[in-house]
């Protein structure tokens, strides 16, 4: 017995001390002396990390669909009918990523380019600096604060309804390169908000119409866009916003040079939960005017004139049971707007359309929304050369729209 | 020129004198019943101005610092409503 012990304690004793276990242990440490460089150099790094720290991450949108639409033309006393048909159209497709990059507790960068089908352009591409409660400053191209609907409706994961009231999110044109200055209050019990901004603005057409100018001015003024939004209930349910735009829009040495242009409008939103539905009521009404200038007739290229002002409205209510206790019926949601849009009278693009909105909607989760939707146009001509023409279009649409 | 000038003075004025006299009206204070809203009534009245409420789970609570200020510049939202709404968006 004391022999096997022994033995047993002389093979333990050259174990320990033979060559392999010296590799074993020279492993050991080189593994160690490696994790803690490693560590060294992950505390280095977060040593020297900026208290400006960079975020980013991207969100975004899409729409898609199929819209099926029957347009029939009277005039003389001759109808005309075409049917169309087809997956999405320019106004009911949308990809847009959105990029939104915080530096830091002060600044955001935006960035959200967007392909409708045709072609990719950009919705807004701007930087904000937060300075103090209540003041946000921004640069860039940017959606200028006139109503509601463009800068905070639009997006097909918000809308009620498949398509957007017609004029209202784009005439006046509301992206524009320019600056802004921006900031919510409270007010007692009561909340108010402030929106400016400075602009390029608008480009008068020989035919009497605006379009954006884009990053070069064709003028020395700019445009000034302004909206007053008031919360008089704590709730916050109900908010009223008044907004007023005002820029000369002629090119620089031509005829158009002391064109001016004014726009107003009002807009409105009230959503409340009346136990167990909920009730989201919007409107905003738009008014544009150019004061008088003389255009060219495309028939006989001589001049003439006419009142040019544009109109466009919509007012919309959309119902949803979220306090249903089935599940399916609390996602369900039906919608209705009416629209209405009135061009100037004798100009090449005169026309009053009353425009009638419906939908059934499914909401798959908060921000994913399966629509079937419904609209009727009834348009009449008040143009220079087809006034009278009588416009019919219905069309039925199905979209999906998801927000990520 | 003189005309636009003088127009667009005018509209400044008119909305400086506004903003003036709004904040004269409450010196900007909320109310001991507002500024006692938790971030959760906060986030349920004021998110569902526009669209649905948001899931907390959507996004990283480093996100969720970033859309506050993205829905602050959107929704012209208070500094203490997006605080509040943020701190409990991140939970």
């Amino acid at each position: 017995m004391k022999r096997n012990i022994y033995l047993i304690s002389a093979a333990a004793l050259i174990f320990a001390c033979s060559p392999f276990q010296n590799v074993l242990y020279a492993q050991d440490k080189a593994l160690d002396s490696a994790l803690m460089d490693r560590v060294t150099e992950l505390e280095k790094q977060m040593s020297e990390k900026k208290s400006g720290d960079d975020h980013f991450m991207v969100a975004g949108l899409a729409t898609f669909g199929f819209v099926s639409n029957t347009t029939t033309t009277t005039s003389g006393g001759i109808s005309q009918k075409a049917t169309t048909n087809s997956f999405p159209d320019v106004d009911h497709f949308e990809f847009s990523p959105l990029f939104l990059w915080r530096h830091g507790s002060h600044f955001l960068l935006e960035f959200e380019p967007s392909f409708d089908g045709f072609s990719v352009g950009v919705n807004w591409a701007d930087v904000s600096y937060f300075v103090t409660p209540g003041l946000i400053l921004r640069a860039g191209y940017l959606v200028t604060p006139f109503g509601t609907y463009s800068k905070r409706l639009a997006a097909g994961w918000i809308d009620k309804l498949p398509t957007d009231p017609t004029g209202v999110a784009d005439y006046p044109s509301l992206s524009d390169f320019g600056i802004e200055a921006e900031g919510g209050f409270p007010l007692g019990s009561m909340k108010w908000s402030y929106d400016v901004s400075l602009t390029n603005g608008q480009q008068l057409l020989p035919d009497g119409e605006l379009q954006p100018v884009g990053a070069v001015d064709n003028n020395k003024n700019k445009t000034i866009t302004g909206r007053l939004g008031l919360l008089p209930i704590s709730n916050s349910s109900l908010e009223i916003g008044v907004s007023g735009m005002y820029g000369t829009v002629g090119d620089v040495n031509t005829p158009y040079e002391s064109a001016k242009s004014g726009s107003w409008a009002i807009d409105l939103n009230y959503v409340k939960l009346f136990n167990p539905i909920l009730v989201n009521f919007k409107g905003q009404a738009n008014f544009t005017y150019v004061n008088t200038q003389k255009y060219v007739n495309p028939t006989d290229s001589s001049l003439y004139t006419f009142d040019n002002k544009t109109t466009s409205s919509y007012a919309q209510i959309a119902l949803r049971p979220t306090g249903s206790q089935n599940n399916f019926i609390k996602n369900l949601e039906i919608a209705f707007r009416y629209g209405r849009y009135v061009t100037p009278e004798n100009s090449l693009w005169g026309q009053t359309s009353d425009i009638i909105d419906a939908s059934l909607n499914y909401w798959i989760t908060w921000r994913t929304v399966f629509k079937v939707g419904y609209q009727s146009n009834n348009g009449t001509s008040t143009s220079l050369e087809n006034s009278g023409d009588k416009i019919k279009s219905e069309s039925l649409f199905i979209q999906f729209a998801i927000q990520l | 020129m003189k005309s636009f000038l003088k127009n667009k003075w005018i509209f400044l004025v008119l909305i400086s004198l506004g903003t003036m006299a709004i904040i004269s009206i409450n010196g900007c204070k909320a109310s001991q019943q507002v500024s006692s809203k938790s971030g959760v009534q906060l986030w349920s009245e004021n998110c569902q101005r526009c669209h649905n409420t948001p899931s907390p789970a959507s996004f990283s609570p480093e996100q969720w610092e970033t859309i506050g200020m993205h829905m602050q510049s959107r929704a012209l939202l208070t500094d203490e409503e997006r605080n509040k709404i943020v701190a409990f968006l991140k939970q």
